[in-house]
C-alpha cells in the first residue's frame, strides 16, 4: 500500500493519519447487567400470517407418506439366511412312486438307463451332510430324493469302476450348457461313491473358497508362499466326519505323526482325528494335511473329491497379499491341494476320482478353462487343435492344470430319458399332463433339445 | 386426367386354367352357382345336353306328341347289341373290338375325374354329415389338414392363450413396471408353495365356493386352489358413490354389480394388498411371492382380512340397494 508521505525522503506526512479506531470502547470488565431487548416471539403453528405478496390458498404441497411398520415379530438374527439357504427334501402333497433304488449293484446297469432311481436314505443324509444339495435344484416337489439315471452317469460309474480296479485317479471335468445336469451327475457320482464305501470330499461351490469370505492365514515355511483358509476347512473338516462317519470310524492311525500341532494318540480313529480338526479352526489345516497322509496310506478306502463352479478356481482370488497384490487362486493351500490331484501331478495310491464341475450360469468367464477344455475335447475327438489367441491373455497356470483333464461333456437328454423323467413326474402328481409321443416331443424340443433343466423350467416350474 | 379405356386389360381376366386333379382346398361354404368353371370342363349346362340319334330323337318326339314310335331295336347300332351280348363280342370284328375296348376306358376315366370333382366330395360330406345326425348344411369338417380350431383356444393351443385365464390376470397384477418376466417367475414361486405346503384346514364359517373340490386335493392341482381361493373372496358388487346425489352434498351410496373378471381382479388386488403389508420371514428375490402365497393359504383357511373386506362391501351393498329406487325415482321425474 502506497503510504501518503514520500518514502525516498522520510518526510513528514503532509496528511495526518487518521486515528485508529478503538474497537471496544466499552471497558473490558463491568459488574452491571446488559440489557438487551427480548429475541423476537417465535411464530405460533396456529397464526398464519398471509404476507401481502402471497396468495393464499392453491399451492402445491406434497405430503411424505408415512413409513407403515410391518406387523409382526421381526425375524431373529440369522434366520432370513437359514431360511433362504434351506433344504427341503420331501413333499408330502406328491405321491409315492414305486421305484428301484440305487445301489452298488444296478450302478453299471443299463436297463436303468431313462428311469428316474431312488436314493437311500443312508445316502441322503450323507450328500447333505456334504451340502451336495442345491436350492435351485427341485427336490422339494417329490416325495423322496430320486435321480435319472442317464447315459452318462453309466459312463461315468463306468469310468470310476475302471479307476477303482487300476488304483488310480478318475480325473473327469463335467462340462455342458447352462442346465444340462452337470451338478446333478456329480450328486449321482457322490452317491454312488457313497454306495461303494469311498471316503467323499465336497467343495459345494468354489466361489466360497475365493471370494475373499472367509478368513486366510499364510501358512508357514513355503515357497511360494500358501494361504490357508482355516474356518472354512475346519467346516469341511466336520462335513468329511459326519458324512464318511461310518467308514472313518474303522480306520485307525497308521503312522506317527512329528509335525502335529497337538499330541495325537496313536490308537485314534481317523473320524477322532478329523473331529479334533473340526474343533479348532487353528489346528485345522495341519491336521487335514494328517488326515491327508492317513487316508492315502496303504490299504485306505478310494476318495472322491468333488468341486463345483471351478472356473473360480481358474483365476486370481480376492485376497491380497502384504504387497497388496491379488493372490492367485492356487496359491490358497486347500485349492492346491484339489488342483494337484485334478492335474495328475499328485496321485491317489488308493484310487479315486477328481470331479471338477463347471458352471455357466453364474461364474466368472475364464478363458484359460474354455481354451484348454475345447482343446482337450478336440484331441479326444481327434480333430485338429484350436489354437491360443495371441493377442489374448491366459491365465497360464489354468492352463497348466487342465491341460491333460479328461472332459465329459453333457448334451441333452435323449427322448428316451426325457419320457421317463416326464412318466415320474406324471406319476408323482407333480405334473398334470398326459406323457405321450407329443408332449414329450414339444418339451424336448422347446428345452434346446432336452436340456433337462430347460423341460423343468417348461414342464413344472413357470407352467403348471 | 381419367385414365384412357385399355381393351387390352379386359381380356387379362380371363385366365385359362386347367383343372387340376385334386382340389388344392375346401371351401367351407360352397356355393355351386357362383363357381366359374374350368376351361376344359365338360359342362352339362341346360342347353349343352348331347341329343341322342335320330330314332332316339324320333322316340323322344313320340314320347311328347303322343303319336306312334319308331322302333327302336331296329335302327340300334351294332356296338349297343354287343354290350349286352358278351358271346357276340368274342366273335365280333377286330375293328369294333378295339372301338369297344376304348370306349369302356374313357368312360372309366370320365369316372374317374367325376368322383374327384369338388362338387361330389362336397355331396359325399354332406351325406356323412346327415349320417353323423347333422344338418346337410352343416360345415363340412373334412379337407382341413389341422382341423377347426376349438374355441375358446385351450390354453396349450396358442402362444398369446398359454396360461390359465386366472394365472394370466394375477400374473399381470404382479407385475411392476412391466416385468412380465419377473412376476411370472414369482407366480410360479407361489403356485410351487401351493403344491408343496401342507393342505389347507378350510373354515366352516368361511366357506369356499360351492363346488371346490376337497382341501386335500387342492395342493397337486395348484393352478384350481388359486382360482378356489380368489373366487370365494372375490366380491359380487362394487359400491358406486354418486357426488351430491344424497342432498347436503353428501353422496349418494349405490351398489353396481360387476363382471366375473371385474370382480377377480378386486380379489387378487385385496390379496396383493394385504400380502405387500406383511413383513417377509426371510431374504432373498422371492420374498414378496412367499407372502401372496401365504395370504392364498390363509385365504382359504379363513384366516385372512380379505373376508372381512368382502363381508363389509356386501354390507354395504344390502343397505345401498334401496338407493336404487331413489335414482330411478329420481330419473322417472326428469
Amino acid at each position: 500500500m502506497a503510504s501518503s508521505g514520500c518514502w525516498k525522503c522520510l518526510l513528514r506526512p503532509s496528511v495526518p493519519v487518521s486515528r485508529p479506531i478503538i474497537a471496544n470502547a466499552s471497558a473490558s470488565f463491568s459488574t452491571t447487567t446488559t440489557l438487551n431487548a427480548n429475541p423476537p416471539k417465535k411464530k405460533t403453528g396456529a397464526v398464519k400470517i398471509v404476507k401481502p405478496h402471497q396468495r393464499a390458498g392453491s399451492s402445491l404441497k406434497i405430503k411424505k407418506k408415512a413409513f407403515v411398520k410391518p406387523a409382526g415379530r421381526p425375524p431373529m438374527p440369522g434366520e432370513r439366511k437359514a431360511l433362504r439357504k434351506r433344504i427341503v427334501l420331501s413333499n408330502t402333497n406328491a405321491l409315492e412312486v414305486p421305484m428301484t433304488d440305487l445301489s452298488k449293484d444296478n450302478l453299471l446297469d443299463e436297463t436303468l438307463v431313462g428311469k428316474v432311481a431312488g436314493l437311500p436314505d443312508v445316502v441322503v443324509d450323507q450328500l447333505r451332510a456334504v451340502e451336495a444339495f442345491k436350492i435351485t435344484q427341485g427336490w422339494g416337489l417329490f416325495r423322496r430324493p430320486a435321480i435319472l439315471v442317464r447315459e452318462d452317469s453309466v459312463k461315468l460309474a463306468r469310468m470310476l469302476e475302471a479307476a477303482t480296479e487300476k488304483k488310480e485317479a478318475c480325473r473327469v471335468l463335467l462340462d455342458g450348457q447352462r442346465g444340462a445336469g452337470k451338478s446333478m451327475l456329480a450328486v449321482h457320482a457322490m452317491a454312488s461313491a457313497f454306495l461303494k464305501g469311498w471316503v467323499v470330499i465336497n467343495i459345494p461351490e468354489a466361489q466360497e473358497l475365493t471370494t475373499a469370505t472367509t478368513d486366510y492365514s499364510p501358512v508357514p515355511n513355503t515357497t511360494p508362499q500358501l494361504y490357508s483358509q482355516d474356518t472354512y476347512v475346519a467346516n469341511l473338516l466336520s462335513q468329511i466326519g459326519k458324512a464318511n462317519n461310518a467308514v472313518l470310524s474303522t480306520l485307525t492311525l497308521s503312522m506317527e505323526h512329528k509335525d502335529a500341532p497337538i499330541p495325537l494318540q496313536s490308537n485314534i480313529s481317523l473320524a477322532r482325528l478329523v473331529e479334533l480338526g473340526a474343533r479348532d479352526p487353528d489346528i485345522a489345516w495341519p491336521l487335514f494335511n494328517i488326515f491327508w497322509r492317513e487316508i492315502t496310506a496303504a490299504g485306505r478306502p478310494p476318495v472322491m473329491m468333488a468341486m463345483d463352479g471351478l472356473s473360480y478356481f481358474m483365476q486370481y482370488s480376492e485376497y491380497r497379499n502384504p504387497d497388496f497384490d491379488l493372490i492367485h487362486a492356487h496359491d490358497l493351500a486347500l485349492v492346491k491341494h484339489l488342483m494337484d490331484h485334478l492335474s495328475g501331478s499328485t496321485k491317489l495310491p488308493n484310487g479315486g476320482a477328481i470331479l471338477g464341475v463347471m458352471s455357466r450360469s453364474h461364474a466368472p468367464k475364464s478363458l484359460a478353462a474354455d481354451l484348454a477344455i475345447t482343446q482337450t475335447e478336440e484331441r479326444q475327438l481327434g480333430r485338429p487343435r484350436t489354437k491360443a489367441d495371441p493377442f489374448t491373455k491366459y491365465d497360464e497356470r489354468s492352463l497348466k492344470v487342465l491341460g491333460n483333464v479328461p472332459v465329459l461333456r453333457l448334451q441333452g437328454l435323449s427322448r428316451a430319458e426325457a419320457r421317463g423323467l416326464m412318466e415320474y413326474w406324471a406319476s408323482s402328481g407333480v405334473m398334470r399332463t398326459v406323457v405321450d409321443e407329443k408332449t414329450v416331443a414339444e418339451k424336448w424340443t422347446l428345452a434346446g433339445n432336452g436340456i433337462v433343466g430347460e423341460i423343468e423350467r417348461g414342464a413344472l416350474k413357470m407352467r403348471i | 386426367m381419367s385414365p384412357r379405356l385399355n381393351l387390352f386389360r379386359a381380356s387379362r381376366s380371363l385366365a385359362i386354367r386347367s383343372k387340376s386333379s385334386v382340389s388344392p382346398y375346401q371351401p367351407r361354404i360352397f356355393q355351386t352357382t357362383a363357381r366359374r368353371g374350368f376351361a376344359d370342363e365338360k359342362a352339362t349346362g341346360p342347353n349343352q345336353d348331347v341329343l341322342g340319334h335320330v330314332s332316339e330323337e324320333a322316340a323322344d318326339m313320340g314320347d311328347i306328341t303322343g303319336e306312334t314310335k319308331p322302333d327302336l331295336g331296329q335302327g340300334t347300332p351294332v356296338q349297343e347289341i354287343l354290350e349286352r351280348d358278351e358271346k357276340g363280342k368274342e366273335n365280333a370284328p377286330e375293328v369294333i373290338k378295339k372301338e369297344i375296348q376304348e370306349s369302356t376306358e374313357a368312360q372309366a376315366l370320365s369316372t374317374e375325374a367325376h368322383a374327384l370333382s369338388i362338387e361330389h366330395l362336397v355331396a359325399l360330406r354332406q351325406m356323412e354329415n346327415i349320417a353323423a345326425g347333422k344338418q346337410a348344411s352343416h360345415e363340412v369338417t373334412h379337407g382341413h389338414k389341422f382341423g377347426v380350431p376349438d374355441l375358446p383356444i385351450p390354453s396349450m393351443s396358442n402362444l398369446h392363450y398359454r396360461y390359465d385365464t386366472v394365472v394370466d390376470q394375477v400374473t399381470n397384477l404382479i407385475m411392476e413396471h412391466g416385468k412380465l418376466s419377473k412376476a411370472q417367475r414369482d407366480m410360479s414361486f407361489i403356485l410351487n408353495h401351493l403344491r408343496t405346503a401342507p393342505p389347507p384346514q378350510v373354515n366352516p364359517a368361511r366357506p369356499l365356493l360351492p363346488g371346490t373340490p376337497p382341501p386335500s386335493h387342492l395342493p397337486l392341482n395348484p393352478v384350481l386352489y388359486l382360482t378356489a381361493a380368489i373366487d370365494s373372496v372375490a366380491p359380487l358388487l362394487r359400491i358406486r358413490s354418486m357426488k351430491g346425489a344424497a342432498g347436503g352434498g353428501t353422496a349418494l351410496q349405490l351398489p353396481a354389480p360387476l363382471g366375473l373378471r371385474q370382480r377377480r381382479r378386486t380379489a387378487i388386488k385385496w390379496i396383493l394388498d394385504s400380502a405387500s403389508k406383511k413383513r417377509s420371514r426371510g431374504s432373498g428375490r422371492g420374498q414378496f411371492a412367499q407372502r401372496v402365497a401365504e395370504e392364498i393359504v390363509s385365504v382359504v383357511e379363513g384366516r385372512s382380512a380379505v373376508w372381512d373386506r368382502r363381508q363389509l362391501i356386501h354390507k354395504t351393498g344390502t343397505s345401498a340397494r334401496a338407493n336404487l329406487n331413489v335414482m330411478a325415482a329420481k330419473m322417472r321425474r326428469r
